[in-house]
């Protein structure tokens, strides 16, 4: 290898709830995207070295799903799915990302390939959803619940 | 890589729907290993080895009290979005650089 860049991620922080990485590979951009959607070559580079990744669905189009387990060797399983958001062919891939021993903590991850002459720039760019976020959705949520029921009470009160 | 054998660790205590129900119940209250046997139906060994998983990931911590081992919720939360987000960057470049070497390796094969 020459040059550095190729053999190592360059991970950044942008803001306490993404994450972003950076790699080049020395291959062109339609081997990488053709390794990287191939439901059959997932095992050999998904998961952890030792585990094993067994691909249970992997439907690479917009609202297709996908689910992967990962068995450990010592028999435990993890295991990870999402739904893909958005793909353009070789350029990107958007799709959210479950851990399903946490279920509700949703990340999205949006992957784009990147041309630079034979390599290729895969840059992925992971947001958290906070859990005070998802607590001020279901905050919000119940206040126009709330809300709803107030004014039908009204309407109720004002009948009789 | 010592990293990755801690995102593996934490993925393994938690891919065992005893071990999350464990930890649920530990969420409520420390609790000693017969008192975490009981509702799961399961033997003290079986409860005992459970527990050892779940303290090596940092998610429990044990202590004799007298002649039972008290159990209670690690220094490690699940809930803690940046053990959460530290995990997953992990595993991403773990990802990542098996990745590569995936596409050195089939280099040609497939060109």
């Amino acid at each position: 290898m020459t040059n550095d860049q190729a053999t190592r991620a360059t991970v950044t922080t942008p803001s306490d709830r993404e994450i972003r990485t950076e790699r080049v590979f020395d291959a062109p951009r339609d081997r990488v995207w053709a390794v990287w959607t191939d439901p059959e070559l997932i095992p050999e580079w998904y998961g952890s070295r030792d585990g094993e990744t067994v691909v249970d669905k992997m439907d690479v189009r917009v609202g297709g799903d996908w689910r992967f387990v990962m068995r450990e060797p010592d028999g435990s399983e993890a295991a990870f799915r999402g739904t893909y958001r958005e793909i353009t062919a070789p350029e990107l891939i958007e799709q959210t990302f479950e851990w399903e021993g946490m279920p509700g903590h949703v990340c999205v991850e949006r992957t784009e390939f990147e041309a630079i002459g034979d390599r290729t720039k895969v840059t992925t760019l992971t947001l958290f959803h906070t859990t005070e976020e998802r607590d001020g959705m279901l905050g919000s949520g119940m206040e126009v619940g709330m809300n709803e029921t107030y004014a039908r009470l009204d309407e109720l009160l004002a009948r009789r | 890589m010592v990293q990755y054998q801690e995102i593996d660790r934490t993925f393994a205590a938690l891919g065992d729907p005893t071990r999350r129900g464990v930890l649920e119940r530990l969420g409520r209250g420390d609790a000693t290993i017969t008192e975490l046997a009981e509702p799961f139906g399961i033997s003290l060994t079986g409860m005992k080895k459970h527990v050892r998983l779940l303290e090596e990931a940092g998610l429990v911590t044990t202590e004799k009290v007298g002649r039972a081992r008290m159990c209670s919720a690690g220094p490690r939360r699940l809930e803690d979005v940046q053990t959460w987000t530290q995990t997953y960057r992990q595993m991403l470049e773990q990802r990542l650089d098996r990745f590569g070497e995936l596409l050195e390796r089939t280099k040609g094969a497939t060109q």
